[in-house]
């Protein structure tokens, strides 16, 4: 049990898992497909495999690692491990900007949604914010907010979907319920979400003081405002990226850090890393089952993580 | 030296002293004493430069405070909070350890500067548990322990016997004494013989921006205390 405990706890079995997974994600679906074909473009399943299930898996990787982040983020911010971007109203800044922008037909290409997207993020965390700011940020206050917030979101986002046309509901829905069908993979999310981790993990030690308090870490020689702005900033800029690709999915960015935190401790040198690579595996494995369980039929990502994130929820919420 | 000239203190918009003037020396143990809201905990944050003041200045070895680089500043001021924030459950160890911050210096001996400050406080058997699994009294170790880690010139803590049993609150007094030997403690005390005991100097806040600052057997005679608390003191 401890060994498994201290496995657990390791990056390097995480990404030994993700690979084996990835593998297995590869070749199980619909269709069977051999693992030969991967490098022969005289197979049949050639396609499959390339135009198909590897851009969907590499979505679903940094999906999962860019909601888990941005949930660790946001509960360091609102000292509360309950706390998510779905769950704060986040994500829903982000899908109803994203979702406006379609309706009213200014863009529909992805780097349009990246940008409407963190628009929408970044103004629903000041919003979140300017709400729960006495002085220094409420951690009471924000959760209570947020959560109200959320509601709201996902509100406006249902009268969006049910007074816009029948052809354009089609392609919306997925913003509703978070489905990773419709992706395709975005050279600029990677390269974004490297640039976050650098950041976040070149000041580490000082996310640990704020996770203790803010005025703790101010007292303590962190430049609290700064390090907040610049989460504020990536935690946006995560979440806008996932929603843009994957629609509103919730409760990775609430579970992940949380199991982390019981696996690898509370320092963020460790929390970093290993919320990437938990979140990715995590959102991985879901979106493999959402596509297997009752195939041929796909089922929407974000009613798996729902499943399991809501007993997982209640289940922390009593042992907080 | 730590001064303090010409300090206005504020709580949120309201002015609660005006005009406040000391300075604080290696070698001194001072203790703030004043009623309720007339402004403690506002100047001990104003010395540890969370909030600046709208007048008057804090300087600490002959710079403004409030110039001072953020992780500079806390190399020369380390402050006890009154009351602790919510916060997620690190190990004590970890806590402790967040004390070496500002100093960015060498892993090996911030851990020795830690289980030393563990050692000190009488907390090395908790060094695993969770910060949020301690009581109230061993919660307020933590923290005293983390400040002592922080190895500041001045020493700021803001009623810091607070849910410390009779044998600890000795035992943690004789700690500051020894800390006071070679830097400063500024401790906000309600226990007049505590400060009668442990303090060399006094702060003494009263009414109407009224304050009287000076060596513990100058300060606290009875007519200063009838003074202070308006009513004959025991």
């Amino acid at each position: 049990m401890a060994v498994t405990g201290k496995l657990l706890g390791q990056w390097w079995f995480w990404l030994l898992l993700m690979m084996l997974l990835v593998v297995a994600s590869l070749t199980v679906g619909t269709v069977s497909v051999p693992l030969t074909a991967l490098f022969n473009p005289e197979s049949e399943y050639f396609n499959i495999i390339w135009q198909l299930r590897l851009p969907r898996i590499i979505n679903a990787l940094l999906v999962g690692g860019c909601l888990s982040l941005s949930g660790l983020l946001i509960q360091n911010l609102v000292k509360n491990p309950l706390a998510d971007p779905y769950l704060l109203g986040v994500s829903g800044g982000a899908a109803s900007v994203q979702l406006m922008v379609i309706l009213i037909g200014l863009s529909w290409s992805q780097h349009g949604l990246f940008v409407a997207g963190f628009v929408g993020s970044l103004l629903a965390t000041l919003l979140l914010l300017k709400l729960s700011y006495e002085g220094r940020i409420r951690p009471d206050k924000i959760t209570l907010n947020g959560v109200v917030m959320a509601f709201g979101f996902a509100a406006f986002i249902s009268f969006m979907l049910t007074t816009a046309s029948g052809q354009q509901i089609k392609s919306m829905m997925f913003w509703l319920m978070g489905d990773l069908s419709y992706a395709q993979p975005n050279v600029l999310m990677p390269v974004l979400l490297l640039i976050s981790v650098v950041a976040l993990f070149r000041r580490h030690r000082a996310l640990d003081l704020l996770a203790r308090g803010e005025l703790f870490a101010i007292k303590s020689g962190v430049n609290a405002h700064r390090i907040n702005l610049l989460v504020f900033i990536i935690t946006a800029l995560l979440t806008s990226m996932a929603v843009a690709q994957a629609g509103t999915i919730g409760f990775v960015g609430l579970i992940i850090p949380h199991l982390v935190r019981m696996m690898a401790g509370y320092q963020h040198r460790q929390l970093i890393p290993m919320c990437l690579l938990v979140g990715a595996c995590f959102l991985l494995a879901a979106d493999t089952l959402a596509r297997t369980v009752m195939s041929p039929l796909q089922l929407p990502v974000g009613i798996f993580t729902a499943m399991i994130g809501v007993p997982v929820f209640l289940w922390l919420n009593r042992r907080v | 030296m730590l001064t303090i000239e010409g300090l206005h203190l504020h709580q949120d918009n309201l002015t609660v002293f005006k005009d406040l003037n000391a300075a604080f020396k290696p070698g001194e143990f001072w203790a703030v004493v004043g009623q309720n809201g007339v402004g403690k905990t506002t100047l001990l944050q104003t010395m540890a430069g969370i909030s600046q003041p709208r007048q008057g200045r804090v300087q600490v070895a002959g710079h403004n405070l409030f110039e001072l680089d953020i992780a500079a500043r806390a190399q020369q001021v380390s402050f006890l909070l009154q009351d602790q924030e919510p916060c997620l459950a690190f190990s004590v160890r970890d806590a402790v350890g967040m004390g070496r911050f500002p100093w960015r210096s060498k892993k090996q001996q911030d851990q020795a500067i830690t289980t030393a400050a563990l050692e000190t406080c009488g907390i090395s058997h908790l060094a695993d548990r969770s910060i949020l699994k301690l009581s109230g009294g061993e919660r307020r170790k933590v923290e005293i322990a983390t400040c002592l880690a922080q190895q500041s010139d001045f020493l700021l803590l803001d009623e810091p016997l607070n849910h410390l049993d009779v044998v600890y609150r000795q035992q943690i007094l004789k700690v500051f004494a020894e800390y006071s030997q070679q830097r400063c403690v500024v401790m906000v005390c309600h226990d007049l013989e505590v400060i009668k005991h442990h303090c060399s100097h006094v702060l003494m806040l009263m009414a109407n921006d009224c304050y009287l600052a000076g060596t513990s057997a100058t300060i606290l005679n009875q007519t200063n205390l009838d003074q202070l608390f308006d009513a004959r003191s025991e």
